[in-house]
């Protein structure tokens, strides 16, 4: 392990940013994945543009973050655009966005996220939750779709409850396309406290890639309901770097609300 | 067309020539002073079992002072398109006045799922952006829009979506019905007394939710004059036809912010988020921030 303390949370956003490239458009989720786009923006990808479903477009964060904050002046200074809803998801679905950020509640074997609802009975759920959002857009029109989820075995269900955004569908060689979904995109990779997932090209099963140094591959797939694949070679995932968490603490959430606090804190 | 699939959600449909003929007689072309308090805008285009939207949400140029006089005037059995919505429904579930909700984001707190739960609140699913398509076609005044978004998901079982084999290329595709909201409310930075409308920043759609809706209130952070407005006409959001009522309502979106004026007020909304998990702790909420004030002024 490293020697510096580090939150799940901080390890899930680092994840997250490192899979973020330069020079790409990016359709920015609420919440951790808008701290992940700064993270990116101010290491790696200063030419990262951020895109928001309610039209902001190259938005360059002021910090310290504004908790809840998404549509508010503080998440928008120094954007390229401001647009509306309707022009950016039309952008979205002419095929412009890279890359998509998301959180979900539940997550099955062929990436399907569900963000809606806990229970057999949509009629009557045990427990509601608030629903699509833009997410069902983000996964459907992004080129690749990236996942942020904590490491939890009642996440990592072999079906999920309630389809609210579409993954691989039931995995069948180009049920995306058949469904009449965008060809070529679905979630991409999954990033989580734990560990780092893809999915097969061939049985758009997902696929362990990494783990977090200091963890074994048992550790990761012993907390999921189904098995994923395994790679051939299991990738040693770094732990935050100084530089990272410098970052996170001190410019962009001093306060820790999101990227939450250490035993040593 | 073949239809492919159908979605079971409950919706309703507005005529597109029912919608005209009310675009025809009821809305006034005269350029007419239409400032009025809330209490008189909402007494006038906000009834009991209405179709209600908004635009953008309660962090952020939301119509915030004109959602408290809904409550505050206890409208009941509202239809509310939740695109992007975020406290609006929990403060008109607590109020008495929600029958239904077409969710979007259904909104913040622990109450709002808890009733979704147990069939106090009836949900039909869409996402934000099929609702805010919803409202395009409503503002276009055609009956559906095809998206490819919704597809191949359990959200388009339960919204009112149709998938169909698109006539051009053979490929399935969804249509979204169009809504035409009964009232909308637009929360803008600036407006003159006949209803020229300005907003800036990035917004969800002012434009769609104003053109879709029957009727249409606005409230304003500043009253200008239309020698302003003629001046610079390109930022013009909203043209004053499609407006039916003009609230003056600087700070109207608190404890949300509006872009360039003021920021969203964080310690109220901690205080909202604690009480939301509770009904009792929520209905104390509504009477301090609501019920004993008699309007926003």
């Amino acid at each position: 392990m490293s020697d510096v303390e580090f939150s799940e949370s901080e390890f899930m956003i680092c994840q997250c940013a490192r899979l973020i490239q330069d020079g790409t458009l990016v359709f920015i989720g609420y919440g951790m994945p808008q701290i992940a786009a700064i993270l990116a923006q101010r290491l790696h990808a200063p030419r990262m543009v951020q895109v928001y479903e309610f039209g902001a477009v190259g938005a360059l964060p002021e910090t310290p973050f504004v908790r809840f904050t998404m549509g508010g002046p503080r998440n928008c200074y120094r954007s390229l655009a401001w647009t509306s809803m309707n022009t950016i998801f039309a952008q979205a679905q002419l095929g412009m966005v890279d890359m998509g950020v998301l959180g979900a509640t539940q997550i099955d074997r062929f990436g399907n996220l569900n963000s809606t609802m806990l229970g057999a009975d949509y009629h009557r759920p045990g427990k509601r939750f608030p629903g699509s959002g833009g997410a069902n857009e983000v996964l459907t029109q992004c080129w690749q779709t990236v996942i942020v989820i904590k490491h939890e075995r009642r996440r990592f269900v072999e079906k999920v409850d309630f389809v609210t955004s579409p993954g691989y569908l039931d995995g069948t060689p180009g049920a995306r396309e058949r469904a009449g979904l965008p060809r070529d995109t679905g979630p991409w990779r999954v990033a989580t406290s734990k560990a780092l997932y893809g999915f097969d090209d061939q049985t758009k099963q997902m696929i362990l890639l990494g783990v977090l140094r200091g963890l074994s591959v048992d550790d990761a797939i012993k907390e999921m309901e189904f098995t994923p694949l395994i790679a051939e070679r299991v990738e040693e995932l770094s732990p935050p770097t100084p530089e990272e968490l410098r970052i996170l603490r001190e410019e962009i959430d001093p306060d820790r609300a999101i990227i939450g606090k250490t035993a040593a804190d | 067309m073949d239809v492919l699939q159908a979605g079971i959600g409950e919706f309703s449909v507005t005529d597109p020539d029912d919608l005209r003929a009310f675009m025809r007689t009821e809305k006034r072309r005269a350029m007419v002073d239409k400032v009025m308090p809330e209490a008189e805008a909402v007494r006038r285009y906000v009834k009991d079992g209405d179709y209600v939207s908004f635009d953008f949400s309660s962090f952020t140029r939301g119509p915030a002072s004109l959602v408290r006089e809904i409550i505050r005037q206890r409208r009941r059995d509202l239809w509310f398109a939740a695109k992007f919505t975020l406290m609006e429904t929990t403060l008109l579930a607590v109020g008495g006045c929600l029958r239904g909700v077409d969710v979007g984001f259904l909104g913040l707190g622990q109450l709002i799922g808890k009733w979704v739960q147990d069939g106090r609140i009836k949900v039909t699913e869409w996402t934000n952006g099929t609702l805010t398509l919803r409202h395009l076609a409503g503002a276009m005044g055609v009956p559906f829009l095809p998206t490819r978004n919704l597809l191949a998901t359990d959200t388009l079982t339960y919204s009112g979506a149709k998938v169909v084999q698109d006539p051009f290329t053979g490929k399935p595709i969804a249509l979204v019905p169009a809504v035409n909201p009964d009232v909308g409310l637009v929360h803008v930075h600036q407006c003159d007394i006949y209803g020229n409308a300005r907003c800036f920043g990035p917004g969800v759609s002012p434009l769609e939710t104003a053109m879709a809706s029957k009727r249409t209130i606005i409230s304003t952070e500043e009253i200008i004059t239309t020698d302003e407005i003629r001046k610079e006409p390109s930022k013009t959001t909203i043209p004053y036809y499609m407006v039916d009522a003009v609230v003056y309502a600087p700070f109207g979106c608190l404890p949300g912010g509006t872009q360039g004026i003021y920021e969203m007020d964080i310690p109220h909304f901690l205080e909202f988020m604690g009480a939301s998990r509770d009904e009792q702790k929520m209905a104390a909420y509504l009477d301090k921030y609501v019920y004993s004030v008699a309007s926003h002024e």
